[in-house]
């Protein structure tokens, strides 16, 4: 099946507080998880998340001496007074990719906490720049809609994103104002397509 | 990040333009309503614009950092770079100067050369404008709403303004603290 | 010679009112008018009296500025318009220093004439703005005055705090229509 290589499932985006906002499928006829699954695999991520930035390993600061004028042999030694990270420049980012031989799932944390978890198949090329246009629409059809509540669910039935085969993100925005939202549990909602 | 590198990316990030007139007078008119709303109780328009602007601030840092790729910055300078050079640039294609740094580096001031929020303005002559409104009072709250989406509490405020008949336009930021984590403790 | 300049609202309506003299040719910039005791409110009396001219004027092209549209020959007051797209009219009126050799219009004015008799014994040539109210000099400054005053009209007029219809008391615009005077008349 060489036809399934280069391939985005789907796309979940995580509130900062690791809350379900979004949660959408890009291949039809995917076996789906009910509601309240994607909200435990949400909110379940977003702790894994977070042990993972607080695992990273630390080293003990090497102190300096607090004035080279005086330094002596002992202020060579580090002094447990403080640990950092490995690299201090770069900041600790948690989890970045999880892969296993079927899928691949790459997660994308914007600095303000939003996070972007994208499921494909492992070969799939590209993924960031798939992320970083999904993020681009984000910031333009989701948090640009004056009447979107910041952290709550994405029910804008405006964007469709689809993500194609090859790494192009596209956008088209339905002009009918029926209803195309299932609202499902308290909490979630989902976009189900018209046509499906 | 280098000045010139930081510059060089609030130059080239592509935004979509808009006629800057709109903008003024759209920005003008909700200004003058707030003061109409409000009995021209100008303390009050101003916190309704600092308002406004946390709510815009929070929303579009979002557009910032999707669209100008930048990262997280590693200290204060930077983001007050940052600011200026590219949040400023892209947005409303200003540049403010960075000045008047406070000793402990968490303090500083924006001086606005040229704010197109104001042009056309003139202050209302009923003798208390121009003590009490701070007509782009909305800029305060912009950055702060921003910066608090990216775990840096601040406090903003103009301390002075060319529509009162001040020598320049200046903004004083202060550092808060940093949020040290973007959770609530209470949700981990 | 001095300058009364007036905006009208579209709806007759004075907006804005200023009194100047000429800068040029040595002048100080301060009106004298040859009637000083009635000058106040004869001025608006003329310049409102050319109203219907105006309106006639305003459809013989689509002109903006319709140079000298009306004289008032007792008080030897010449009177230019210029109309924004939006309805607003701009009035200016001048009147030349007195002289001596006065032209014939001033005869009726009898006794009152003494009055002016302060007016200046300078007599600049006849065609310099500040002496010839008709001639094309003259025509061409104050078309660049108006257009000039017209600049800065939408400016103040796009203040969000201005109302349409108000009168203009902006500071900054009766200052820049100074300028204006100062530059170009």
């Amino acid at each position: 099946m060489p036809s399934i290589t280069r391939t985005v499932f789907s796309l979940i985006v995580i509130n900062k507080a690791g809350g379900l906002i979004y949660q959408r499928e890009f291949q039809p006829g995917l076996r789906k998880l009910s509601t309240n699954d994607y909200l435990v695999l949400a909110g379940t991520f977003h702790g894994v998340h977070a042990i993972t930035r607080s695992i990273t390993p630390k080293i003990p600061i090497a102190q300096p001496a607090p004035s080279p004028a005086t330094s002596s042999p002992s202020a060579t030694a580090p002094t447990a007074s403080g640990y950092s990270y490995p690299n201090p420049g770069v900041p600790v980012t948690g989890l970045d990719y999880l892969e296993t031989d079927k899928f691949r799932l790459t997660c994308f944390q914007t600095l303000t906490g939003t996070k972007f978890l994208l499921f494909t198949d492992p070969l799939t090329g590209n993924v960031e720049n798939i992320v970083q246009k999904i993020y681009e629409l984000y910031a333009d059809y989701v948090m640009k809609n004056p009447f979107y509540q910041l952290e709550m669910p994405v029910r804008i039935r405006l964007v469709h994103i689809l993500v194609s085969g090859d790494d192009s993100v596209s956008y088209t925005k339905t002009t009918h104002f029926s209803r195309t939202i299932e609202r499902t549990q308290q909490g979630g909602s989902r976009i189900q397509d018209k046509q499906k | 990040m280098s000045a010139n590198k930081t510059s060089r990316i609030g130059e080239e990030t592509r935004v979509d333009k808009v006629n800057a007139e709109l903008v003024t007078l759209t920005y003008g008119t909700i200004v003058a309503q707030l003061c109409q709303d409000y009995d021209s109780d100008y303390q009050e328009v101003n916190k309704q614009l600092d308002k406004m602007g946390y709510n815009i601030g929070m929303r579009l840092i979002e557009d910032f950092l999707a669209k100008s790729g930048v990262g997280r910055c590693a200290n204060f300078k930077e983001t007050a770079d940052m600011i200026a050079k590219v949040g400023f640039k892209i947005f409303l294609n200003v540049t403010p100067t960075v000045t008047n740094w406070a000793s402990d580096n968490n303090q500083f001031s924006l001086i606005f050369e040229d704010n197109p929020l104001a042009d056309f303005v003139e202050l209302p002559d009923d003798g208390r404008a121009q003590d009490e409104l701070w007509f782009s009072n909305i800029l305060c709250g912009v950055l702060r709403g921003s910066l608090e989406m990216v775990q840096m509490q601040i406090e903003a405020h103009f301390v002075s303004d060319v529509l009162r008949g001040d020598e320049t336009t200046e903004m004083r930021v202060s550092l808060v603290r940093y949020i040290e984590d973007e959770m609530p403790p209470e949700e981990e | 010679m001095s300058y009364y300049f007036t905006i009208l609202s579209p709806t007759d309506t004075p907006l804005f009112n200023i009194a100047f003299g000429t800068s040029k040719g040595g002048g100080d910039g301060i009106a004298r008018f040859r009637f000083p005791e009635t000058a106040q409110y004869m001025n608006q009396f003329i310049i409102h009296s050319s109203l219907d001219i105006l309106e006639e004027a305003q459809w013989t092209n689509g002109a903006m500025y319709l140079k000298h549209i009306d004289t008032y020959p007792p008080a030897a007051a010449y009177i230019s318009a210029f109309l924004t797209p939006s309805g607003a009219r701009f009035l200016l009126l001048h009147q030349p220093p007195h002289l001596p050799s006065s032209t014939s219009t001033g005869s009726g004015l009898g006794s009152s004439s003494l009055l002016g008799s302060a007016g200046s014994t300078t007599r600049a040539s006849s065609s310099s703005v500040a002496a010839n109210p008709t001639s094309p000099q003259t025509e061409e400054a104050v078309r660049q005055f108006m257009n000039e005053v017209y600049e800065n009209y939408v400016k103040t007029a796009m203040s969000p705090f201005y109302k349409q219809g108000m009168e203009i008391k902006s500071p900054v615009f009766r200052t820049r229509v100074t300028a204006a005077g100062k530059k170009w008349l």
